[in-house]
């Protein structure tokens, strides 16, 4: 691929923020009986899921399965009606009251620190229009984490030049490309040392010339150690990275396994006939 | 001419505005209707920025108005948060707050918290607020004044949030950036390009609408025509010559806001960076639009 080559990262991209960020259990993510209802439409049905350090997750599903409703509740962006989900080891937008029966959520301010350990990609990128990309990457850890303007410059910096954009670093998104504002965009989840990557289709709003360069990054984070946990119909991309890909339809995990049972020996009717259509 | 082509400006609406002054002064004083003959000299003398009583008439329009609008901004930002709360107490008390203060004339809002609060003894307003000396009615006037203006600015702000993409939003929370963060830095920001061109236009009107504190006995530009027309019985001349501070007040502000709003247009499209016209130049259309 000659994408490949024009995007240069040569050096560690974790290297850029001190190493892999050392999550605080061997188990990064741990979802348990995730229950959700949008009104009466039950799109989450006891979703279970366990991501260990270090690992790369891919979910897979046809649309409407409910897999980016789920990684959204993983930093709490959606409410769960039902189940838990820790985060190294601590549950997330939610205390238990009532002797653990019953969920009540968090403060404001707890929620926030927690999200501050996860990192998320979104579709759309979603980067500040009004900052520079150096300015969107110094942010959080300048006014969340409130390190010194220098130190997190520095950082972004680093970063900016681990995703191959080093020369844009005083440019404002709208006169960068998709797969630029996304390289971008990473970064900016980066610069704040999360344990955990969320990834929501990065590469699904992008044109098919772009896509490589972003998955070029991605690719780098997994080799590199971070945990990820990645919606994408990416296949080639959860077949070389994931160490497990994840297939979701209704609302429920319909078979999960390593990318040779899934792509290879799908067992579940549903996996079979959704590969058929997309590869 | 050539010099102010070359700083954009157009030389033929300038002329235009001139014309004006010279139409009021000459034109009107070679014709006689009835008895009634212009007296261009009062017209010019009530033009005179170096009267000490017109300069600080000038002085508490322009104050009053900055200070008001300022209140105002700031109260409509809480107003349209409150507004936008999930908490339904704010929600109640910030819709009481514009139903009331854009359901009833400002007059009345004027007339009733100064003489009204005062007759009542409920608020007599001090002649020296916050330790700054000045006539209650002034300090009552500007707040009110500010008050009234943060009903307006509340749906000002409220439309200048809601443009905001949800997404920027989420952006913003992934990172941990807590409620107050995420509108300070992310959110309020990009809403200030939608709400900056209606607020140019609110504040144009807190310029004119300073007139009506006249009610309270504050001397303020109109109130100053007002009085010396009463003196010298020449109601053409004084209120012309008021017209035309008011335009001229009104007039520098749409330059001012101009600038400004270029100021925010950093990052919205690709050419942004490119000094052309803010839109009320363009409205006024008193720069030549810039060519590309």
């Amino acid at each position: 691929m000659s994408i490949q080559h024009q995007v240069e990262i040569s050096h560690n991209l974790l290297g850029a923020i001190g190493g892999v960020p050392r999550p605080e259990a061997d188990v990064v993510v741990d979802a348990r009986d995730v229950n959700k209802w949008f009104g009466r439409l039950h799109v989450l049905k006891d979703v279970c899921l366990q991501v260990k350090r270090g690992e790369t997750v891919v979910v897979i599903g046809p649309s409407g399965s409910g897999k980016t409703t789920f990684i959204r509740t993983v930093n709490h962006l959606e409410k769960i009606q039902g189940g838990r989900i820790f985060v190294n080891g601590h549950l997330i937008g939610y205390r238990e009251a009532n002797g653990g029966k019953k969920l009540v959520e968090d403060k404001e301010n707890n929620i926030a620190r927690q999200r501050q350990e996860i990192g998320m990609v979104f579709q759309r990128f979603n980067l500040f229009p009004h900052m520079t990309a150096l300015e969107n990457i110094m942010e959080a850890p300048v006014h969340v984490r409130s390190q010194p303007k220098a130190e997190a410059e520095a950082t972004a910096q680093a970063l900016l030049e681990r995703v191959g954009l080093a020369a844009k670093a005083n440019v404002y998104p709208n006169q960068l490309s998709g797969g630029q504002q996304q390289r971008i965009a990473i970064a900016r989840a980066l610069a704040m040392k999360p344990a955990l990557m969320l990834f929501d289709e990065p590469t699904s709003a992008l044109d098919p010339e772009m896509i490589g360069e972003v998955l070029e990054v991605m690719k780098e984070l997994a080799r590199e150690g971070m945990t990820m946990i990645v919606v994408s119909h990416e296949m080639g991309f959860a077949r070389e990275v994931a160490n497990r890909v994840v297939m979701m339809d209704e609302g429920q995990v319909v078979e999960e396994g390593t990318p040779a049972q899934i792509f290879g020996a799908p067992t579940q009717e549903r996996t079979k006939s959704f590969l058929s259509k997309i590869l | 001419m050539n010099r102010l082509r070359e700083r954009g400006i157009r030389p033929a609406l300038l002329v235009g505005f001139l014309f004006i002054v010279a139409l009021v002064a000459t034109g009107c004083s070679s014709r006689s209707h009835g008895t009634f003959k212009f007296d261009g000299g009062a017209f010019l003398a009530y033009l005179d920025p170096r009267t000490s009583p017109l300069q600080s008439a000038l002085y508490l329009t322009v104050a009053i108005s900055i200070v008001a609008q300022l209140l105002g901004v700031v109260l409509g930002i809480f107003a349209a948060l409150g507004k936008m709360a999930r908490f339904a107490p704010f929600r109640i008390v910030a819709n009481l707050y514009i139903w009331i203060f854009r359901g009833t004339p400002l007059l009345i809002q004027l007339m009733f918290f100064f003489y009204g609060f005062g007759a009542a003894g409920i608020f007599d307003w001090p002649d020296d607020m916050l330790g700054l000396p000045a006539k209650g009615a002034i300090y009552a006037a500007t707040i009110i004044l500010g008050i009234n203006e943060g009903a307006y600015m509340a749906e000002i702000v409220r439309a200048g949030i809601m443009s905001v993409d949800p997404g920027q939003t989420e952006a913003a929370k992934s990172l941990g950036m807590t409620y107050r963060l995420t509108m300070s830095r992310i959110v309020l920001p990009q809403a200030a390009r939608v709400i900056i061109p209606p607020l140019g236009n609110e504040f144009n009107n807190m310029l004119k609408t300073t007139s009506l504190i006249s009610v309270l006995g504050v001397i303020e530009t109109y109130n100053y025509y007002v009085t010396q027309q009463g003196l010298k019985f020449n109601p053409f001349e004084a209120y012309a010559a008021g017209a035309l501070w008011f335009l001229l007040m009104t007039t520098v502000w749409s330059f001012v806001q101009g600038r400004i709003e270029r100021r925010f247009a950093k990052g919205t499209t690709p050419t942004a960076d490119v000094r052309g016209p803010g839109f009320a130049s363009r409205l006024m259309a008193l720069r030549a639009p810039i060519e590309q």
